[in-house]
């Protein structure tokens, strides 16, 4: 795991947001990892960042509170947390993966419908992360392979945002381009 | 010989917008050979062949292969050769920007995007297989949609200025590494619809010169993942 120290505040913090029941902060909370993400690559980092942005999602949603497994679901997390803080705390990171990826194994053991939403939350937060990789400048099938996410359920996502109407990446005049594909056709 | 070397993106994006048969137009049109290599190709096939949402997608692409409309590289280069140029790419442009505070080096590009290169670039030196062009290189372009791969070689400094800002992070760019990099010419899918449009091939519409078609083509991709802002489409249009 890379960048330890930083994973392990952002772990504490995400904690303390779900207790003091603060979804916005989390959210935030979880934009912090994306930078060292895009740095180092790591895949510690980058299940982090899901982890935590998903959380916010999760949380932010009032009415899967009432939803039958949400009990199970928030013990699950609180206690999953407190153990992977633990385990960074000690240096044993092999333990921390585990118990971060119990957090998204106990949505196998939820009956109902709560199982299913939240692991499609997990799977649309992958997909923002991905998009966020690309936005912070790795190329697309770099951050596709980084979240096991397809190309293309990541391109709908890209051709969502604005990202392709910043100047920066304007690297070529229209004309010029266009003359190219011209040229090629004959 | 002209090689036209397609990125997963474009053919992606096409897809999505039910413009693939408009490949096989412009195919009819091309004094030349439209190429996938096998990291674009398990991109497109392979890997949506197994996800029930893109199935069908996947299926529409493999028979454009098995029609011939698509050349699989290894026809034109071998495999091994093209193997070992992509990794030889990947160790340049994957070195080229590094964190000024410790000096990791950040891994931009992944194999699909650098076999497009090592493609192009082969091609270029007469590594082809095909004897009529060994005297001269190859008339080669990449048709790719995603921003970083075109920045990297059209505007590296952009790229570096952009990740700066993005990172909140100096970095160190070594951008002499990517000189022999800046020959090569990309266009998007927003490109070839536009050729397609001006020479009437688009198959939809029974005006074909449009405007309004032209639009919606241009935005069809652009919101399927084609890295254009709406600055370009608009310049495009009014040169259609």
């Amino acid at each position: 795991m890379k960048e330890a120290e930083n994973v392990l505040r952002i772990l504490k913090e995400t904690k303390k947001f779900i207790e003091d029941d603060n979804p916005f902060e989390l959210k935030a909370l979880s934009n912090q990892t994306i930078h060292s993400a895009t740095i180092s690559q790591d895949g510690d980092n980058i299940i982090v960042a899901v982890l935590v942005y998903s959380l916010g999602k999760v949380m932010e949603r009032d009415s899967y509170r009432n939803m039958e497994g949400w009990t199970e679901f928030y013990n699950s997390v609180i206690k999953n947390l407190g153990l992977a803080i633990k385990t960074i705390e000690n240096k044993n990171i092999e333990n921390t993966r585990i118990y971060l990826g119990r957090i998204r194994n106990s949505l196998n053991k939820i009956s109902g419908n709560l199982g299913r939403y939240i692991k499609d939350v997990f799977k649309k937060a992958e997909i923002n992360k991905a998009f966020k990789l690309y936005e912070h400048g790795l190329s697309t099938e770099k951050t596709a392979e980084l979240l096991g996410v397809s190309l293309w359920d990541l391109s709908s996502y890209i051709g969502q945002s604005s990202i392709g109407d910043a100047k920066v990446a304007i690297s070529m005049p229209v004309v010029k381009r266009v003359k190219i594909a011209e040229d090629i056709f004959g | 010989m002209k090689y036209l070397i397609f990125d997963a993106g474009p053919i992606i994006s096409l897809t999505l917008n039910g413009m693939l048969p408009v490949i096989e137009k412009l195919k009819e049109v091309f004094d030349g050979e439209f190429i996938l290599t096998p990291q674009v190709q398990s991109e497109v096939v392979g890997r949506p062949m197994k996800i029930k949402k893109f199935k069908l997608e996947a299926i529409q692409v493999k028979d454009m292969i098995d029609r011939g409309i698509f050349k699989m590289s290894s026809e034109i280069i071998s495999n091994q050769k093209l193997d070992k140029e992509i990794k030889r790419i990947l160790k340049v442009v994957n070195g080229v920007l590094r964190t000024v505070q410790t000096g990791e080096k950040i891994r931009i590009v992944h194999d699909g995007e650098a076999a497009c290169l090592a493609f192009s670039n082969l091609c270029k030196v007469n590594n082809t297989l095909a004897n009529s062009d060994k005297k001269a290189g190859a008339h080669c372009v990449i048709v790719i949609d995603e921003r970083t791969t075109r920045m990297l070689t059209e505007a590296p400094q952009n790229l570096e200025k952009m990740m700066e800002q993005k990172l909140h992070t100096p970095l160190d760019a070594n951008l002499s590494l990517l000189d022999k990099l800046k020959d090569i010419k990309f266009i998007r899918s927003a490109e070839l619809l536009f050729v397609a449009y001006k020479k009437g091939l688009i198959p939809i519409a029974s005006d074909k010169k449009n405007k309004e078609l032209l639009d919606a083509l241009l935005y069809g991709v652009k919101f399927k993942g084609c890295a254009i802002s709406s600055v370009e489409i608009e310049e495009m249009k009014r040169l259609g």
